[in-house]
């Protein structure tokens, strides 16, 4: 029970800082408000109900490093508690003779043991975080050297802000366990309903009745006026993710993820400063509690370039609360690439998907990438090497410069001859891809598909010349002009043909055409191919008559997984070949990305890097013990084949594709393959070579 | 200081190239055409001078022909202020195609007209010189340096070996551009499917442009394979090679 | 016949090879045509008309020693209004290309371009034209004046060069209006390397694909204790400097070997290399012109090649 004063005092003091939060949290709304426009409107209810029972559960921030997520369980379900913990303790104040403390209620009963162990549980869990990040140190908090980062962040900002964050924790808590046990020792006896604060009230058994009343006064003030002032210090801290992150889970992208938005303004399309970017994303630095889990997933942070999704972040925040209100007049015309991220970092994103996949409180620090990539594009400032492959996407429709007519010049060395799906009608399609068709590397694995295909009777083929890139990565290098016209003139082709499913081996294709080209007119059955050779297993089209007696691993390609949430339809595949499979410790959604996507593929490595992400990945599954390492997608093939040899492990590692052990498996005879060459059409389309243009 | 760049288009050399059944001609059917690479530099060094504050006006044209609209579109979103379409005849050969430029440069006015030193097709000539005679103003080819001062212009001619002579020009004048200060931008799609909504191409008449000159093509084929290049199968032929011509 | 006029091409005081290839077939066609072969010199040139011995006059149109678009061109065209030669011979150089076109649209004479093969046919000549990159070979008869534009190499210079006294005629020409004025010749930059003199030469073309590509080419040349060339695509790319440069407006070179990688063999890249004794040539495309002036080539991916020859070179 406080006296009249404290209680005059405490609500001046509710008043002050409510009214300096208010500002801070307006301050908030209207920046985010000023972000260009998103619709997250439908279903709000169902959304909010699922961000709730999602973080009630603690579902997002278990998604890694589980020991850490652990002790943040502790401190969530403590600090959730803690709401009704502090009603009480303003209950206790204001009205005369109210305490749960001694009361025979089983509500107050069990109230006190809650309140009692999960004080225990903040205050451990504080001390462990304070200690990761103030002893351990450990090395994935930190950035690249040549990340830029905000000058509040290189002072030491993000340090600060744990440290005031962890002490008002500690005091709040602290003082508030401390003064319970104040209570108890006033009364005389302990509780066996407040276990903890029962042990250290005997530090207090010989204070006086007169200190014991004092001491709760001041452990009330201490637990409440700290959390009061704590306020308006909320919205510059991350500790504001306590709101915003289940808001932002709530409010985060329900559409498909390999389906990027449209462009809202065409003529100054994507992002070059904060407020060009969509709200949600105006919203992330508030959710952001700058754990660096999206860093440590990074392909590109983790082989040392300066992309860090999560000093992007940290980066926006720290440029907005040092603008304060300049903010919505020139400060808000600066360029995001200005302070926030720089130019090497934006392109050496390869969209793989893990920051947005990791992150627990749902920010898509990828997403902020694409928009700026959009807005860079479109005033044609991109490495010179991307220029140039797109230029030769628009002339050539593939993007290795060569004749179009070349595209099918794969299939020369089969003994079968390939449908031509733009001129007969066929059951599947078979969209090949550049990769595929053109790099070395794939060829092979390309003509067994072909192989395997024809040995089961599968009526496919192929569109040969008329196939272009399907763009799924022009989209993601900010040229969606470009992609626009890619879709559009594939979309007329496909209409032109007769075909009941489309398949593919790519992964990007994949994406592009079953998510995105719907949105350009373009609705058809897409699968990748290891569904189909799933289905034919099971059908019984494909016969795997051997089983084969090997040990391998299976690499999750990015935009087969965590895009499209196909996991098991290779894995299955593989078993039914008699793969043992023995699994890597980044699998399935985890899966680290070999570095292809997102146009790095097209761009030379930065000088910065300390170690290809395909090495890494080859050196992972060298660690679990197999030799055989396997893909499902052209681009992998290519990055892990020479993986392979630059990490030294050709002769220990065999980088393999699915259909290499369906083609082994079905164990084929000889003659059957002239056969099978004999009951196609004499369909040929023209291969004429190429050349390499003017040269003087 | 008004720059007028002529774009023609040429055959993608990235194709191969058949010729047809009359033996004169190259086979049209699976043909692609893009713009002139040289005339691509020559734009670019046209909007650089402008992007430094040496151009005021940089000024595109193109024959109307096929794909034409899309060159000009693609000159604007790289930087063009304006984009001239010349209709009304189809220039057979170089010298009707700098006598319609040179008709369309008359009356649009320039200080400076900036053409690709040469094209893979320009049989009869290049349109530098042909279009500089026509329109009686001075002309230097083979540039890849130009400063501007005033009325006159300071230009690098490239010579072989490396060696470089500087002139003098005086404006109006034509210059044949052998490369730009770098490399001619990249235009992207989106910007120029932008261009294309909001932009709008002039027209203008050729004119009258004379008579061919008068040179027709006899025939036309491949280079003869014969004394070729002894074509190797391996890589030990190939090292064998090396040793026996000294240098392994 | 009339004659054929032979504008000749020089350089610091030096009559450059162009004139003396062109002067070899001059002197053949204006034989076989009953004409004569005329060579035109500028400024002071005049004084070495000795070592124009393959042509039966000179005319010297005096004016500056140093090569100038504007004057030299008006005054061939004085020469060729006057003479009226039936054919008019130009190197087709960065200086030919000033003189040739202007001098042909002023006077409305067929022009014929990158000549890489002339003869007689009758009442004419039949010249045949390297087109679309060297992909193709355009024939064209002319017959009255013609301008044809002589690509550097396509005829022998030693059938050229003959000393003599041919007549030496003082001409007197047209000045041109003084728009363009040259300043100064400037000499390339000393570079690191000077690939003419370089015995192996490991070159580089557009089919390397990208600047850090070139690190292959390099390990291949260490090998080989070769210099890396490269074609002008790759200078004007930044990718290499211009020392490296061969081609028309590049170097000359000679080397016992030359090492063509992913180049495709037009005309002006031909034009600096075709000298070297042997030329090795690796392109994807096996139509790819750079075949025609190899001694051995193959058709294969240049990485494949390159990787392969490195590894086994180093062992």
């Amino acid at each position: 029970m406080l006296s009249p004063n404290e209680q005059i005092a405490f609500i001046l003091l509710v008043v002050v800082c409510g009214r300096l939060a208010f500002q801070g949290f307006n301050r908030i709304f209207k920046t985010v408000k000023s972000g260009a426009k998103a619709d997250r409107s439908d279903n709000l209810v169902g959304r909010f109900m699922n961000a709730l029972i999602d973080v009630f559960l603690q579902k997002p921030i278990a998604k890694a490093r589980p020991i850490v997520s652990m002790f943040h369980s502790f401190i969530f379900f403590g600090f959730s508690f803690y709401l009704l913990v502090n009603m009480n303790d303003v209950l206790e104040a204001y009205v005369d003779g109210w305490t749960t403390i001694g009361s025979d209620n089983i509500v107050a009963k069990l109230f006190n043991v809650f309140a009692d162990i999960f004080s225990v549980f903040v205050l451990v869990g504080m001390i462990f975080f304070l200690y990761r990040r103030f002893v351990q140190k450990p090395k994935v908090m930190e950035f690249n050297t040549n990340v830029k980062l905000h000058p509040g962040v290189s002072a030491g900002g993000l340090k600060k802000d744990s440290l005031i964050v962890g002490i008002f924790i500690l005091i709040h808590v602290g003082s508030r366990w401390l003064g319970t046990a104040m209570h108890l020792a006033g009364n005389g006896h302990t509780d066996s309903w407040l276990p903890t604060a029962s042990i250290i009230s005997g530090l207090f058994s010989n204070w006086s009745h007169a200190s014991l009343e004092t001491g709760i006064h001041v452990t009330w003030w201490l637990a409440m006026g700290l959390i009061v002032m704590f306020l308006p210090y909320f919205p510059r801290s991350k500790h504001i993710h306590l709101i915003i992150a289940p808001v932002n889970l709530a409010l985060g992208r329900k559409t498909a993820r390999g389906a990027m938005d449209g462009i809202s303004n065409p003529a100054s399309p994507g992002s070059k400063t904060l407020s060009d970017l969509p709200w949600p994303q105006v919203l992330d630095p508030w959710a952001c509690i700058m754990c660096t889990r999206c860093h440590e997933v990074c392909p590109a942070h983790e082989s040392g370039t300066p992309l860090s999704p999560s000093a992007l972040e940290i980066n926006k925040r720290y440029f907005i609360n040092e603008q304060g209100n300049a903010l919505f007049n020139d400060a808000g015309e600066t360029a995001l690439m200005d302070y926030a991220i720089s130019d090497d970092a934006v392109w050496s994103c390869t969209t793989c998907y893990a920051c947005v996949e990791v992150c627990p409180v749902g920010n898509e620090p990828m997403m902020d990438i694409m928009e700026m990539r959009r807005n860079q594009v479109f005033d044609a400032k991109m490495p010179d090497e991307l220029a140039d492959v797109l230029r030769s996407l628009d002339e050539q429709g593939n993007s290795f410069n060569e004749s179009a007519r070349r595209r099918q010049k794969w299939s020369k060395k089969l003994d079968i001859k390939l449908k031509n799906a733009t001129k007969e009608p066929v059951k599947y399609l078979w969209y090949v891809g550049d990769f595929a068709s053109f790099n070395q590397n794939c060829q092979d694995t390309t003509r067994k598909v072909a192989e395997v295909l024809s040995a089961a009777g599968v009526d496919f083929g192929i569109m040969g010349k008329k196939e272009k890139s399907a763009g799924n990565d022009v989209r993601r290098t900010g040229e969606e002009g470009l992609f626009e016209v890619l879709a559009e003139q594939n979309i007329k082709m496909l209409e032109k043909c007769d075909f009941e499913e489309i398949f593919t081996t790519d992964p990007h294709t994949f994406n592009t055409l079953k998510n995105e080209y719907p949105d350009k007119g373009g609705n058809y059955t897409v699968k990748h191919y290891s569904t189909l050779l799933l289905e034919l297993i099971q059908s019984g089209d494909i016969d795997l008559k051997k089983k084969l007696d090997i040990k391998a691993t299976y690499h999750d390609p990015c935009y087969l997984g965590r895009y499209n949430g196909i996991y098991n339809d290779p894995r299955d595949v593989m078993k039914l070949c008699g793969i043992d499979l023995v699994e890597m410790p980044r699998n399935k959604e985890n899966s680290f990305c070999c570095g292809a996507g997102g146009g790095r593929v097209w761009l030379p490595d930065h000088d910065d890097m300390t170690q290809r992400p395909s090495e890494n990945r080859i050196e992972e599954a060298v660690a679990v013990g197999v030799n055989k390492f396997t893909v499902a997608c052209p681009k992998d093939m290519t990055m892990y084949a020479d993986a392979a040899k630059t990490s030294g492990n050709e002769d220990t590692m065999a980088v393999k594709d699915i259909i290499d052990f369906v083609l082994e498996a079905m164990d084929l005879p000889e003659p059957i393959m002239e056969e099978i060459a004999s009951s196609y059409p004499n369909e040929e389309v023209s291969t004429e070579p190429q050349s390499e243009g003017l040269d003087l | 200081m008004k720059i007028v760049v002529p774009l023609n288009q040429v055959p993608d050399l990235v194709e191969d190239l058949e010729v047809d059944a009359s033996g004169k001609a190259l086979d049209t059917d699976d043909i692609k055409f893009k713009l002139n690479e040289f005339d691509d530099h020559a734009l670019e060094e046209a909007i650089l001078l402008k992007e430094s504050g040496a151009g005021d006006e940089v000024v595109a044209m193109a024959i109307d022909r096929d794909g034409a609209d899309k060159m000009l579109f693609t000159a604007i979103a790289k930087g063009a202020d304006k984009v001239v379409k010349l209709t009304g005849g189809n220039p057979a050969d170089s010298h009707q195609l700098g006598k319609a430029f040179a008709n369309a440069l008359e009356s649009e006015g320039f200080d400076m007209v900036f053409t690709g030193v040469q094209s893979v097709d320009d049989r009869d000539g290049q349109l530098g010189p042909i279009v500089a005679s026509y329109l009686g103003a001075p002309c230097v080819s083979v540039v890849s340096g130009i400063s501007i001062s005033g009325a006159t212009a300071v230009v690098h001619k490239e010579y072989s070996g490396g060696m470089m002579g500087e002139f003098e020009v005086d404006m109006p004048a034509v210059l044949g551009i052998q490369a730009a200060k770098q490399a001619p931008r990249y235009a992207p799609v989106s910007k120029i499917r932008q261009v294309q909504e909001t932009a709008s191409i002039m027209e203008a008449s050729m004119g009258d442009v004379g008579s061919a000159n008068g040179s027709a093509v006899a025939s036309m084929a491949p280079p003869a394979k014969g004394s070729g290049a002894e074509m190797l199968d391996d890589i030990d032929d190939l090292i064998d090679v090396l040793k026996d011509k000294g240098a392994i | 016949m009339g004659d054929i006029l032979v504008i000749t091409e020089h350089l610091k005081g030096e009559f450059q090879d162009i004139t003396f290839e062109m002067l070899g077939k001059a002197k053949e066609l204006a034989g076989a045509s009953g004409g004569q072969c005329i060579a035109v010199t500028f400024g002071n040139m005049n004084g070495k008309a000795g070592e124009l011995g393959m042509a039966h006059s000179v005319v010297s149109v005096g004016g500056s020693d140093d090569f100038n678009p504007e004057s030299y061109a008006a005054a061939v065209q004085s020469v060729v209004s006057a003479k009226s030669p039936s054919l008019v011979m130009v190197g087709s150089t960065s200086m030919g290309m000033d003189i040739a076109n202007s001098v042909a649209t002023a006077l409305d004479i067929t022009t014929v371009s990158y000549c890489a093969d002339m003869s007689s046919s009758d009442g004419g000549f039949s010249v045949t034209s390297s087109m679309y990159g060297g992909k193709m070979n355009v024939v064209t008869d002319v017959s009255g004046s013609a301008v044809a534009m002589v690509l550097a190499g396509a005829f022998n210079a030693d059938a050229g060069k003959s000393a003599g006294s041919p007549t030496v005629e003082d001409f007197a020409v047209d000045s041109g209006a003084g728009k363009v004025r040259f300043k100064q010749l400037i000499e390339p930059e000393a570079a690191d390397v000077d690939i003419t003199q370089s015995d192996i030469l490991v070159a580089v073309g557009r089919g390397i694909g990208s600047k850090d590509d070139i690190e292959l080419a390099e390990e291949l040349a260490d090998i080989l204790d070769a210099d890396l060339a490269c074609s002008r695509p790759l200078v004007d790319a930044g990718w290499m400097s211009k020392a490296h440069q061969v081609g028309k407006s590049g170097m000359k070179v000679k080397p016992k070997v030359y090492i063509a990688l992913g180049i495709s063999g037009a005309p002006e890249h031909i034009e600096g290399m075709k000298s070297s004794s042997t030329i090795i040539a690796i392109n994807s495309d096996k139509n790819a012109p750079i075949f025609d002036v190899a001694h051995y080539g193959m058709a294969e991916d240049l990485f494949d090649v390159v990787e392969e020859l490195v590894e086994e070179l180093e062992d």
